[in-house]
């Protein structure tokens, strides 16, 4: 393996561009129909669905800069971490199950986020294993090798990648209504898990690069350094989204109970501290 | 959201000092952590990015650390505005905890990773230990400061809860 040969994946790469502006666009009409019917939709969901979909039509026919395993690693993190989030932050199921009218297509969405199979994907410990264990997979056995030769192949990891980072976005955030909420403390827990799965991974590869590759050293560590704290960056918008949403709901909850209480209707629960997940 | 989450209804300014002093330890833990990381791995370079953690457990204990420190930074601060949102932060136990946070931090650095784990040294090719005797007593002070900063909080009047 010669490190410059990278694999030219087909039409999968202006395929994948053309996906995430094509969503962009869809997102941004929706939006645009609930304003028009009067509802209220923040505009900075808007624009953040629209950098996620631009954030991956880069990261799929554009080029970056560095060696070619660095080029990957910054391909990986805008794919895999950084589209997803911007998507993720936009709440697009909300937004689709507003904008549908009512009816077939309104209910088969319902029902798709409700269903069994969903449920357990978006099982927080699940969907942690899905995204940290396809990486491990990729990077530690001789799939990453095998990838740059066979060109399907290539385009089925770099879906994985993409699907397994949404999955986990999704499952740590929580802000779209789904079959079921976890708690802060299970997400907060799985964010540690994967995050340090994540770092330990770019820590050894920074040592020895993917089994079967021949990158130059300062590739490999400029790549592995891209992941480490790129994957920093991720994560901690993660947790700060996390860690909001618990703030702000509490702060909901607050503002309840003092008005139930003002109007004398409020059972007076016993005094408890707030616990976080 | 699903914590069971009960602030009292009436937002009366009674002090929480226990968890004032936690949550500020967690911040301490996590910005001595990050001053670690900051200092000697990015700015000096002393010890790096990856050092001797060849075997499986040491590279994942350290990737855990350093999730670790990032999130409970977050989430420190986010407990820290809600005790304050709540006019429950007891400043006299916050202050305290934060330094029983920073110098708990730094002599279990200084005496689990470096000598007991071996993840790394403070530096590489000098006699170690004048920076070893350095870091934990540097870590010991900090950490007597916050008990006796806890002790002084804890006998002020009215400091019963």
């Amino acid at each position: 393996m010669h490190p410059g040969t990278a694999v030219d994946p087909g039409p999968a790469g202006p395929v994948t561009a053309a996906a995430g502006l094509l969503a962009a666009a869809v997102y941004l009409s929706a939006a645009a129909r609930l304003r028009r019917r009067g509802d209220a939709w923040p505009r900075w969901r808007d624009a953040s669905f629209t950098a996620g979909g631009a954030s991956l039509a880069w990261a799929a026919v554009g080029s970056s800069p560095g060696g070619p395993f660095t080029a990957h690693m910054v391909q990986h993190l805008v794919a895999g971490m950084f589209a997803p989030l911007l998507f993720v932050l936009a709440s697009p199921v909300t937004l689709a199950l507003r904008a549908l009218a009512p009816g077939a297509g309104r209910r088969a969405l319902l029902a798709l986020a409700h269903s069994r199979g969903a449920g357990w994907l978006l099982f927080p410990p699940l969907a942690a294993l899905l995204d940290a264990g396809g990486l491990w997979l990729l990077y530690r056995t001789g799939l990453f090798a095998t990838a740059r030769e066979v060109p399907w192949l290539h385009v089925l990891v770099h879906l994985h990648v993409m699907a397994a980072g949404l999955l986990f976005t999704f499952s740590v955030c929580g802000l779209d209504p789904v079959r079921r909420r976890w708690s802060p403390r299970l997400r907060g827990a799985m964010l540690l898990a994967a995050g340090a799965a994540h770092a330990a991974l770019a820590r050894s590869l920074y040592a020895a690069g993917p089994p079967g590759t021949a990158f130059s050293a300062s590739d490999l560590h400029t790549g592995a350094q891209v992941m480490y704290y790129g994957g920093d960056l991720a994560e901690a918008a993660l947790a700060v989204v996390l860690a909001g949403s618990w703030y702000a709901a509490t702060g909901r909850a607050r503002t309840r109970r003092a008005r139930a209480d003002r109007n004398g209707t409020g059972g007076h629960a016993p005094r408890r501290d707030v616990k976080v997940g | 959201m699903s914590a069971p989450a009960r602030p009292p209804a009436v937002p009366a300014a009674r002090p929480e000092q226990r968890r004032s002093m936690v949550v500020c330890a967690v911040i301490g833990a996590a910005v001595m952590a990050a001053v670690d990381e900051i200092v000697f791995h990015q700015i000096l370079g002393w010890h790096h990015f990856y050092d001797r953690s060849t075997s499986g457990v040491g590279l994942l204990s350290d990737g855990l650390l350093h999730t670790a420190e990032l999130l409970a930074l977050v989430v420190g601060f986010f407990l820290f505005a809600d005790l304050r949102r709540r006019r429950a932060l007891a400043p006299a136990h916050a202050r305290a905890g934060f330094l029983l946070g920073l110098g708990l931090f730094q002599l279990f650095d200084g005496i689990v990773d470096h000598k007991l784990l071996r993840l790394h040294q403070i530096r590489y090719g000098v006699d170690v230990t004048p920076y070893d005797w350095a870091w934990n007593l540097g870590g010991l002070a900090l950490l007597l400061t916050g008990v006796a900063l806890a002790v002084r909080a804890a006998r002020r009047p009215g400091a019963a809860e």
